[in-house]
């Protein structure tokens, strides 16, 4: 059997009077798409930034792709991973095509001067291309990226993480900037690309209703998993509360959403509003 | 006109001080870009100032002027970069503070030198005809140096500068890259202060970047334009100084701040034409 590609084991992150993440334990097979819930505040960032190996837990142990994730290893791991963070407020006022914010994304980005003579430029367009082609921002490619609006700037941020076709792909609320159309035909990129590359793919969201036809699974966070609810699961009220505490107002959606009750009446589960 | 040419181009200070100009100016265009692209105008400032307490240092215990402010100033510029991670001190700040105790130790131990020993005038503002070939040695080193890690580091340096997380998540190795950007700055700095002095060379690490920004697109359009940019400045700098006999540095100065007015001007009419 496979490693599976994300495994951590009794994580924490923070001191031990007041953790931000504790005793976090999560395993995440190849193609599986996993949407991460929580209130502000839950580590939900934190955990990417963890697995991304941008932020070092306290204590526990991270394995990516079956190698253990420490110093030694973090850079070559990184080279399959795809990462994402929370839209910034103060943006780079640095005068970039937006092929060339994409080309960042590449590994042989990386690269000397010298070696860039070496190097394979046609498959390079390519991939940048294609990357483009799925964020479908490629007749902005020659645009310069502080004229795009949020959203846009968004999709060629997306298109940076896909470039190097990342085993491991995390998202932290990617759909912030975007409109409902463009949020669909990401979650439904995202779907493809876990189905039909076996790419992997942990995302941050808010809301659940909006991603739960697309994921495979839910993970419920508040410092530590509070209930993972695959396809078909039902996330029970006392999880909900616990999370987002008891002002809570649970409304029922369809029955096709991971954690909605299939007969939902007044205490159905699937979206919360504080 | 041609006379004028004929007569600069034959006058062996101008010969003499051409080439080393020029390095300076092919070095300090390609690394303005890094500088406007990290926000590292104010360092400069920092380091060109403290670089004083290196040639203080110099003059004291008769080393040689510009290796010793060099490790100085690349020594202040490490510290810069670590200070405000490891003790909390926010970067402006601690600039602040490296750039006016090493400039006040600068001035009690030059103030105790003999006064023969030292050109203040040249330090503050820079004199690049009085370069001698010592120095035109150490700044084809430097250059050399300074052009090699760019060579290496640039690519990373400019992802690092768009986006400093992303990088560190895609296998760049930032916190040691973002070390030798500021000990590649320091070195750029001194090497600065044979031409446009202490006082003056920031101008040459900002501008030539300064006027290119408003035109390039792509970090080498970026790197043409500003590299053009300062060798007009530096050329017609060197040029103006020797017609009206003003000091060289300052002149150049003068020269690139003309063509950012210029560029600047143009970036707006094009931006008006295309309402």
């Amino acid at each position: 059997m496979n490693a599976p590609v994300v495994h951590l084991s009794h994580v924490r992150f923070g001191s031990h009077k007041k953790p931000i993440l504790d005793n976090l334990s999560l395993e995440v097979e190849a193609g599986h798409f996993m949407g991460i819930i929580g209130p502000n505040g839950a580590g939900k960032s934190t955990l990417l930034t963890i697995i991304a190996g941008l932020t070092k837990p306290n204590a526990g142990h991270i394995d990516l792709f079956g190698r253990c994730l420490n110093r030694k290893t973090r850079q070559k791991l990184q080279k399959d991973l795809g990462y994402l963070h929370q839209a910034q407020s103060n943006q780079p006022d640095i005068p970039l095509r937006v092929y060339d914010v994409v080309g960042m994304g590449l590994t042989s980005y990386q690269s000397t001067l010298f070696s860039r003579f070496f190097q394979d430029k046609e498959q390079e367009r390519d991939m940048i291309t294609h990357a483009l082609d799925l964020v479908e921002m490629t007749k902005h490619q020659f645009d310069d990226f502080r004229n795009l609006s949020g959203g846009q700037q968004q999709r060629v941020r997306l298109a940076r993480a896909l470039v190097r076709q990342p085993k491991l792909l995390l998202l932290d609320e990617p759909s912030a900037a975007l409109d409902s159309r463009h949020q669909e035909k990401l979650y439904q990129l995202l779907r493809k690309l876990c189905d039909e590359e076996n790419m992997t793919v942990l995302m941050v969201e808010h809301d659940i209703a909006a991603i739960t036809s697309y994921v495979d699974s839910v993970a419920c966070l508040n410092k530590n998993i509070h209930y993972h609810a695959k396809k078909g699961d039902t996330i029970p009220d006392e999880v909900w509360r616990e999370m987002y505490g008891d002002h809570v107002n649970i409304v029922a959606h369809d029955a096709s959403c991971i954690g909605c009750a299939p007969v939902a009446k007044h205490n159905a589960h699937g979206h919360h509003h504080d | 006109m041609i006379d004028f040419l004929s007569t600069f181009f034959s006058s062996p200070v101008m010969l003499g001080a051409l080439f080393p100009a020029l390095l300076i100016a092919v070095v300090t265009s390609s690394m303005s870009m890094m500088v406007l692209a990290h926000r590292l105008s104010f360092l400069t400032v920092g380091v060109s100032h403290a670089s004083l307490a290196g040639l203080g240092l110099a003059v004291t215990l008769s080393l040689p002027l510009l290796p010793t402010a060099a490790v100085t100033a690349v020594v202040i510029a490490l510290l810069l970069a670590l200070l405000p991670k490891h003790q909390g001190i926010n970067e402006d700040a601690g600039t602040g503070v490296l750039f006016a105790g090493s400039m006040a130790l600068g001035v009690i131990l030059i103030s105790n030198a003999n006064s023969y020993e030292v050109d203040l005038f040249g330090l503050l503002f820079g004199n690049i005809l009085t370069v001698s070939e010592q120095d035109t040695l150490w700044i084809s080193w430097g250059s050399a140096f300074v052009l090699f890690s760019l060579m290496i580091w640039a690519r990373s340096w400019w992802s690092m500068a768009f986006d400093m997380v992303t990088a560190k998540a895609s296998g760049i190795a930032t916190s040691r890259l973002r070390l030798m950007l500021y000990a590649v700055v320091g070195l750029t700095v001194v090497m600065c202060v044979k031409l446009a002095g202490i006082v003056l060379t920031t101008g040459l690490l900002v501008l030539p970047a300064a006027c290119a920004w408003f035109w390039g697109r792509s970090m080498l359009s970026l790197w043409l334009l500003s590299l053009s940019f300062s060798i007009v400045g530096t050329i017609s700098g060197l040029m103006w100084s020797y017609q009206y006999d003003w000091p060289s540095g300052a002149s150049i100065i003068v020269m690139l701040c003309v063509c950012f007015l210029f560029s600047w001007a143009g970036a707006w009419l094009k931006q008006i034409k295309s309402r």
